[in-house]
């Protein structure tokens, strides 16, 4: 037994003197549901642009999940045995994510959540932004156009998503604010612009002038309605429209007087993730580099200590687009 | 006991009988989809005052025009007694590479572009008849099942896309390339003009040429068709590169429509064509269907899905009958052949 305890120890000592060594560069996972689409594209740009990354002190990976939980699962483990000092999730189910999480900290990595929630208490922290939020700023942004009276059509995620539920419920809390107001159609078109452009011509055709305002609950539907709406030759003014997440296309809209769009910040959201991923990989001894703690000043670091920040929507206007597509450009955008 | 006369007169009537239900079938079976198509039209004129307008008329034949075109080159091919699941991926890979000839953004554009609108379109046919030329041979030469040949593709052909465009959408198309999308030719809008062309050369190829003779022959028996003379790897060739072909123009078409080519595009079309086709009686064992069927079939989705959104009936609800239709126009067809 003692032969034994003396030789855990030096294998211990071992270890702790190799750590320093392989502690200058950390290594971090990232864990995210998919890389089709644009916006989880911008984030892993923004991931790998943060100044740590840049700089070399820190190794990121970035792993492809496919739109599948299980695959997610499978390369939480392959981090796990792979040793990895934090790993940062972005999940595709917020129920599913919940039993890698516990895989990961039962190894003792520590998990930053970053843009979709899990229902999981275990993680370390998460930074992203309150969707029900933005969901009330893009209807309250339709319907104070509209004079808080009239008919609105709202297209909606695929049903059950977290981002769909939470978009819908501030959809329908500033829906609340205007009792006169009516949804006159609500329908899912899968976050797709082709989809969204077909319901909004048949929409077109069931209630001809009797569309005040139109609720696309991400950016695509918005400018698949906004086609829509030109191809029957109708006047984008008789229509206000708004999308969420600010993706290029939508910035151009916005640029052309069509579109408002509610810009959910990817930068924030990946560097945020990531300057939380270090400080829990160096059990706090560390201080954000990321220039976006500067940007939000109603995002304050808090020492690292909050378990869930809240990255703030931006209105892009006619006004800001520039400049965020000048931002977007610098990334590669 | 009965007489000779009463007899005869028995046999006469039983016979009569027969002759009248093995008609009224042969009819059922050769135009049950079109019955059907015109029922459903009727139907859903009363049901909403909208449905038979110009204007709605106008949407479903260019809600249609897509998949129909797909369904066009996908009849091809099942006639054959193949299948291209590769379609829904190269409708992406060919807008997405035409549209970067056709794009005013720099960041997105092909060097040296935008290319003048005739250049984008041949590039994206190209894409599309690349893709069944590389098919083909997989398939007539090496003998892959064309399941599993055009299941790779459609992996290829995605990834390609997600790499040719890093990803990311190509907007900002120019006006001229745009026009395919939503100009019009008398009132009639573009993409519909380009399904109805498409329509008239694919029947004219299929019910009017040797060639089209050629592709019921591989596929009614590829063994008859070799001993008789017919090159049944040349018409396998064949049938992937028009379905590529047409695929490619399916995707130009989309990315104009919409004003931007997406990654995305097409996820799961393939099915739909494949749908439309069945719908339409083009039998999946080969050697039976005509791009009439298809026609039929592929509008009689497109007025089922805009028929139910004019009512108001939820997407989930939709897809419930798209699937009971698909199976119940089977059942009717294979009746028919039993009878």
């Amino acid at each position: 037994m003692k032969v034994i305890g003396s030789l855990l120890a030096a294998v211990s000592a071992a270890t702790l003197l190799a750590s320093p060594a392989m502690a200058d560069k950390l290594k971090i996972g990232a864990a995210v549901y998919g890389l089709k689409a644009e916006y989880m594209q911008m984030w892993t740009a923004a991931l790998k642009d943060h100044p740590a990354v840049k700089r070399g002190d820190v190794a990121v990976t970035v792993f492809d999940g496919n739109y599948n939980a299980l695959t997610q699962q499978d390369q939480f483990n392959t981090m796990i045995t792979q040793k990895y000092d934090a790993i940062i999730f972005v999940p595709i189910d917020a129920e599913a994510g919940a039993t890698p999480v516990q895989a990961a900290h039962d190894a003792g990595i520590p998990v930053i959540g970053s843009n979709t929630r899990v229902h999981s208490d275990l993680l370390a922290s998460y930074i992203g932004s309150d969707d029900v939020v933005g969901g009330h700023m893009e209807g309250k942004s339709v319907l104070d156009r509209i004079g808080c009276k009239g008919n609105v059509v709202i297209i909606e995620g695929p049903i059950g998503q977290s981002a769909e539920i939470e978009r819908l419920e501030g959809n329908k809390k500033a829906l609340a604010e205007c009792p006169n107001v009516k949804v006159i159609e609500d329908q899912t078109a899968n976050w797709s612009r082709d989809e969204a452009q077909k319901l909004m011509e048949n929409w077109l055709t069931a209630h001809p002038g009797q569309i005040n305002g139109v609720f696309g609950q991400n950016d695509e539907e918005a400018l698949g309605a906004i086609e829509a709406i030109k191809e029957a030759k109708l006047n984008m003014k008789d229509f206000p429209t708004a999308g969420i997440d600010g993706i290029s296309d939508a910035l151009r809209a916005v640029k052309a007087g069509e579109l408002v769009s509610i810009l959910q910040d990817a930068q924030a959201q990946a560097q945020g993730a990531l300057d939380l991923a270090i400080f829990y990989a160096k059990k706090g001894d560390y201080k954000p580099e990321s220039e976006i703690w500067a940007h939000y000043k109603d995002m304050p670091w808090h020492d690292g200590k909050d378990k869930i920040y809240n990255v703030p929507w931006t209105p892009v206007t006619a006004a800001n687009a520039d400049t965020l597509l000048a931002r977007r450009s610098k990334l590669g955008y | 006991m009965q007489d000779s006369r009463e007899v005869t007169d028995s046999i006469l009537n039983r016979y009569s009988r027969v002759f009248e239900l093995a008609t009224l079938q042969r009819i059922a079976r050769e135009y049950g989809i079109y019955l059907a198509f015109v029922i459903l039209v009727v139907a859903l004129s009363f049901a909403n005052k909208y449905f038979l307008t110009q204007g709605n008329i106008s949407n479903v034949l260019l809600q249609t025009s897509i998949n129909g075109v797909l369904a066009f080159g996908m009849t091809f091919v099942i006639i054959t007694g193949g299948i291209d699941l590769s379609v829904g991926s190269v409708v992406a890979l060919a807008g997405i590479v035409s549209a970067s000839f056709a794009t005013t953004m720099s960041v997105a554009a092909a060097p040296g572009g935008p290319y003048p609108v005739f250049v984008a379109l041949i590039v994206g046919v190209l894409v599309g008849v690349a893709s069944g030329a590389i098919i083909g041979p997989i398939v007539a030469r090496f003998n892959v099942p064309p399941f599993v040949a055009t299941l790779g593709m459609l992996s290829a052909a995605r990834g390609l896309t997600l790499i040719y465009a890093g990803g990311r959408p190509v907007p900002a198309l120019t006006p001229q390339y745009r026009w395919i999308g939503t100009g019009n030719v008398f009132g009639v809008p573009a993409p519909v003009v380009i399904f109805a062309a498409l329509f008239l050369i694919s029947w004219f190829v299929l019910a009017r040429t040797r060639f089209g003779r050629y592709v019921y022959a591989v596929g009614g028996n590829p063994r008859a068709a070799k001993t008789s003379g017919i090159s049944v790897v040349r018409v396998r060739f064949a049938v992937y590169v028009i379905s590529g072909g047409l695929a490619g123009i399916a995707g130009m078409l989309l990315a104009a429509r919409t004003g931007s080519a997406v990654t995305q595009a097409g996820i799961g079309y393939e099915l739909d064509a494949i749908a439309a086709a069945v719908i339409g009686g083009v039998s999946l064992s080969g050697g039976v269907g005509r791009v009439s069927g298809a026609l039929i079939g592929a509008l009689i989705m497109g007025v089922m899905n805009n028929g139910l959104d004019l009512m108001g009936v939820e997407s989930y609800y939709q897809q419930v009958l798209k699937g009971m239709l698909i199976v119940g126009a089977v059942m009717l067809d294979q009746r028919g052949k039993q009878g």
